[in-house]
């Protein structure tokens, strides 16, 4: 969006390049493995009509309806990549004209995170989200390389370098993201640094390792897979949305957070199979879960075992239904397989499950 | 932020350029940048013909842009809705020089839409269409001048949501990148930069921007408004010398007489606070007409505290008093309060600083000062016992030793010695280094004969004050007046000061030794001692008894109410002695109930100071004001005891203390010459021989020329020097 268009075309080729080759060398360090998705057209149109119809205004806005109508990052960035995957450069410019216009104003180059129709300034919260960050830094670059578009590889390119920079941490031998880049650190709070296991959406970090080599995204995604592994060894295998480091590497829920496997977490089964990374063994201990006992994808207490809320929208049952599918081949429930609506992050959670299962899966569907 | 520095250096260069062009005419071809969007709602900032070409700064972009496609049709259709909109506008000039070549290529349809939809300020949809359309054909490209002005719109809305969110860097980058925004059409952009690079602490480069605007740009309510703000980020001469700029002349002239009228303000408000800086006479006159055209409480309080530094209490209060009744609060009645305490109007600046006192800690302050400054005074002031039962419970919560201390002074000076004592004991509890408070305590251990107390106060003080040191040395327990001792007997310093011949120096200037035989004053003792041993004799004979007989009943504990008057306050003065003050109360409460005035006088002391020592000081001035010690009792009683010890003292050669007895007692009868004499000598005694001498001049007056001149002479002899 700025005045200058000089970077050279030859970048785009290139980034395509890279990013096979960083998803090779990473398959080759490590059991588990990325394997990027092609994304484009893996989403209807009608499908995309219908969700884009309820949650995308003109302005290019993502709207959170049952969160009192606010935007922010992480929603246009899903935004974004859905855009993306139905094929429709229209709604991807006119979401991203919204994003960089009202979100990528920070001075460290990362989104703001909350905008709010009513605030005044409509900004509330001027600290970023780093999963926001990642999905609109993914999402662009898969579209400038998809549309040979240099204005979003650019951007892209600006943005994963400034989460590099501002949203990476050490802490004890790890190096984790910080869900913000202000109060989640060691010396922000007492039980810092606080992280969100959710944050860590697998299938960015080979493109964001093409934009910005000289940040360790491999040692990221590594050391967010063990502390994952670690989240979930414990007696109630599920992690906490919100989890504190303080004590070295050993996770417990963060303080002043319900100690919660609940919206934040439950898109991690999502993002592993997204990612391609089906080997991991919590996901059947996972799939069990969900699948036997009849419990469905439910808000629990990582503490006591206890069951706080059931959910039932389309979209939450969708995930383990797709849980079934990349492990076990079990075909996608007939109620499951038409998209009906309801609220954004459902309907989100839907599409993207939806989307991976037709590229991957199709036999599912 | 030098990178961005030397872009926005280029940036106000580009502008100087555009300056130029402005005024030159709007008819040169300007750059597409200079003309960011006005969507069809009139934009905010104010466009009616206030340049001094008359033209409204119009969105001429699309115009602009169908000329150049020689599109005759919608040139005429814009400059019709542009007419309608801006009834002031006339086309520019030039639009015929733009028009391509007789043979261009239609219109694009999509075009017209695209800047339809710029116009409506619907950006997104813009941008969405254009990608739309690439998406087919890769080589169609939008006009140049619709992309310049969606990035000028872009850059300003995410310019304006950095600089609401207080992303300053973000301004600045984007200021540079897109430096055609920095115009006269966006003023409220402008002023976004100079605040970013206030908070940048880049104030010069702020300074360059206010003085763009103010060069170049001629909305007037938008020129004074850039002072304003100038006001609120720059050093004051930056602000002043913004003001050459001001534009007398014209159609539209300026008028930043509020802006010259806050700079003045500002000037008195700092000399305000400082009574080494004066304001010009100017400056003032502008802070008085301020107080006269507007209700404000602002300037009067400014033009009080001027006064008040500056020696003029007397207008001072005025002003704090108009500023009171303008509802100034606190501010004003903390000035109030001390323009009266400055007039030495105490009593009424303390009645009128109670009332404010809880309003603010500088409320509080002001009062514990002028409540001080009340109780300290010289002679002790005749106060109503309500007074001083406010003020003590106010010190007792503040914990303000100064106050304590002077109510320790105030009731030693009216014969109170027990309560003076305990409020000596507060205040260094409260403060442990305040020596002042320590001499008094040690003066009324002293008076007490409360050896235990006097001895640790010495023991503490003793290094560190000369005048407890000294009191510590003319002690001398052979020859002081004591009560029946009841405490066990403590060895005492065994120091025998010789009387009169070589006496030591007592207070160390000056340091010559007096080399003289001063002749023994004859003092008249029997009359003064007889009243003296009479009307002590009954405050000691009943507190004798408390020790004795009647006093072994006071070890026991046992219900008042059966009692006498007199025998309950006899138990009740037992159980002080015990140290047993709150079932002293009880006794004590008993004689009030029953006893004649003079016991019940007795009993609410005795009840005060019982409440005292509990550190129940509020109750201790309510008992106190149950019944109100007489005042010509207490004096008569003052005096007597005070020539006593001024005449124990001096015959002991203790002179300080002679000379503080006869201070003492001087404050509540007047002195006469026998006991001047006796002051003249102390003085000369402890080598301060001007006071000696204004004393025996004084005492010549009066026709005891025989005495004092005796005195003169020993004067002479000492100092080697006539005086007469």
């Amino acid at each position: 969006m700025t005045g200058d268009a000089s970077p050279p075309k030859r970048i785009l080729p290139w980034l395509v390049t890279a990013i096979l080759l960083l998803t090779g060398s990473m398959a080759n360090s490590q059991t588990l493995s990325v394997q990027p998705l092609n994304l484009v057209g893996t989403i209807s149109a009608a499908d995309w009509e219908a969700y884009r119809s309820r949650f995308v205004e003109d302005s290019g806005r993502v709207v959170d309806t049952a969160n009192g109508n606010i935007s922010h990052s992480e929603g246009q960035g899903y935004g974004l990549l859905l855009a993306l995957a139905a094929g429709d450069r229209r709604s991807f410019e006119q979401i991203w004209n919204f994003t960089f216009t009202e979100l990528l104003i920070r001075d460290d180059g990362l989104a703001v995170w909350k905008w709010d129709p009513n605030g005044k300034p409509k900004i509330t919260d001027r600290n970023n989200a780093t999963d926001g960050d990642l999905l609109i830094a993914y999402a662009l670059a898969r579209a400038g390389a998809a549309w040979q578009e240099t204005r979003y590889t650019n951007a892209a390119q600006k943005l994963a370098k400034a989460i590099g920079k501002s949203t990476l941490s050490r802490a004890g031998g790890s190096l984790v993201l910080l869900p913000g880049s202000q109060g989640f650190g060691a010396g922000d709070r007492p039980d810092g640094p606080v992280i969100n296991l959710s944050y860590w959406i697998f299938e960015t970090f080979p493109v964001m390792a093409a934009l910005a080599p000289e940040y360790e995204w491999t040692r990221v995604w590594r050391d967010g897979v063990m502390l994952l592994q670690q989240a979930t060894s414990g007696r109630v295998r599920l992690p906490a949305d919100w989890i504190s480091l303080q004590n070295g590497l050993q996770p417990k829920p963060a303080d002043g957070f319900p100690p919660e496997f609940g919206y934040n977490s439950l898109r991690i089964p999502l993002y592993l199979l997204r990612a391609g990374m089906t080997e991991m063994e919590w996901l059947r201990a996972l799939k069990q879960r969900w699948s036997a006992e009849n419990e469905g994808v439910a808000v629990i207490n990582v503490v006591t075992g206890q069951v706080r809320e059931r959910l039932t929208d389309q979209g939450y049952a969708m995930l383990p239904a797709a849980l079934a599918c990349a492990l076990d081949g079990t075909p996608i429930p007939e109620p499951l397989k038409s998209f009906e609506p309801s609220l954004y992050y459902p309907s989100t959670l839907y599409l993207l499950a939806k989307s991976l299962l037709g590229e991957k899966y199709p036999q599912c569907v | 932020m030098r990178l961005v520095g030397s872009a926005i250096t280029i940036a106000v260069a580009i502008l100087g350029f555009a300056a130029i062009a402005q005024q030159t005419g709007s008819g040169v071809s300007q750059p597409p940048a200079e003309a960011p969007p006005a969507p069809a709602p009139p934009p905010p900032a104010p466009t009616n013909g206030s340049q001094s070409q008359s033209q409204p700064q119009v969105d001429e972009s699309a115009l602009r842009y169908f000329a150049s496609q020689g599109d005759t049709r919608r040139v005429n259709a814009e400059i019709a809705r542009l007419r309608a909109l801006y009834p002031n506008w006339t086309p520019p000039s030039d639009l015929s020089q733009l028009s391509g070549s007789p043979g261009a290529p239609p219109p694009d349809p999509l075009i017209e839409r695209l800047w339809n939809l710029y116009r409506e300020d619907r950006i997104a949809e813009v941008r969405a269409a254009i990608a739309e359309r690439q998406a087919t054909d890769a080589n169609w490209k939008p006009p140049e001048e619709l992309v310049t002005a969606l990035e000028t719109v872009e850059a300003r809305r995410r310019l304006t949501n950095a600089s609401d969110t207080g992303q300053w860097r973000t301004v600045l980058s984007v200021a540079t990148e897109v430096p055609g925004l920095l115009t006269c059409m966006n003023v409220d952009v402008l002023w976004r930069v100079a605040e970013a690079f206030a908070r940048t602490d880049q104030p010069n480069r702020t300074r360059d921007v206010y003085t763009y605007i103010l060069t170049n740009c001629a909305t007037p309510a938008e020129r004074l408004a850039t002072l304003q703000k100038a006001l609120l980020v720059l050093p004051e001469p930056q602000v002043t010398a913004l003001l050459q700029f001001e534009r007398r002349t014209g159609d539209t002239p300026d008028d930043f007489g509020t802006i010259r009228d806050e700079l003045a303000r500002r000037r008195v408000e700092r000399a305000s606070l400082d009574s080494k800086m004066t304001a010009s006479a100017d400056d003032l006159a502008v802070v008085e007409r301020m107080i006269q055209t507007s209700g404000e409480a602002g300037p009067v309080l400014i033009l009080g505290w001027y006064n008040y530094h500056h020696n003029n209490p007397t207008r001072a209060l005025e002003l704090f008093k108009t500023a009171l009744d303008r509802n100034a609060g606190p501010k004003a009645a903390e000035g109030y309060a001390m323009s009266l305490r400055a007039l030495n109007r105490l009593a009424e600046a303390e009645t009128f600083a109670y009332e404010w006192r809880e309003r603010a800690p500088e409320n509080m302050k002001i009062y514990l000062d002028v409540a001080t400054a009340l109780l300290s005074q010289d002679p002790p002031p005749r106060l109503d016992t309500q007074v001083v039962g406010r003020i003590v419970p106010v010190v007792m919560a503040q914990r303000f030793s100064d106050a304590a201390q002077a109510l320790g002074w105030y009731s030693y000076n009216t014969e109170q010695i027990r309560t003076a004592r305990d409020w000596f004991r507060t205040a260094l509890s409260w403060k442990a280094d305040d020596e002042p408070s320590a001499y008094g305590l040690a003066l009324s251990t002293q008076r007490l004969n409360d050896r235990g107390g006097f001895n640790a106060v010495v023991a503490q003080w003793r290094s560190r004050s000369q005048r407890i040191a000294d009191l510590a040395d003319g002690v001398n327990p052979a020859t002081g007046r004591q009560a029946v001792a009841a405490q066990p007997a403590v060895p005492q310093p065994a120091m025998t000061a010789p009387p009169a011949m070589a006496a030591p120096v007592e207070t160390a200037p000056p340091p010559a030794q007096p080399r003289y035989a001063p002749r023994e004053v004859a003092v008249e003792q029997v009359e003064a001692e007889q009243a003296f041993v009479q009307t002590e004799e009954n405050v000691r004979r009943r507190q004798t008894q408390a020790r004795s007989a009647l006093g072994r009943n006071c070890a026991i504990t046992r219900n008042p109410s059966g009692l006498s008057a007199d025998a309950a306050l006899t138990r009740g003065w037992c159980l002080m002695e015990a140290n047993r003050p709150l079932e002293a109360v009880n006794a004590f409460d008993r004689a009030i109930a029953n006893g004649s005035s003079r016991t019940r006088e007795e009993a609410a002391y005795g009840k005060s100071l019982a409440y005292l020592r509990k550190n129940l000081t509020s109750e201790a001035a309510i008992a106190a004001a149950e019944a109100p010690q007489n005042r010509e009792r207490r004096v008569e009683l003052g005096a007597s005891i005070l020539t006593q010890r001024a005449l124990a003292a001096y015959r002991d050669g203790r002179y300080v203390e002679t000379l503080h007895a006869l201070s003492e007692r001087a404050r509540i009868v007047p002195e006469q010459n026998d006991l001047l004499l006796i002051r003249g000598w102390s003085y000369l005694k402890l080598g301060r021989f001007d006071d000696a001498e204004k004393v025996f001049r004084a005492v010549q007056q009066t026709g005891y020329s025989e005495e004092a001149a005796a005195g003169l002479n020993a004067i002479r002899e000492v100092t080697g020097q006539v005086r007469y």
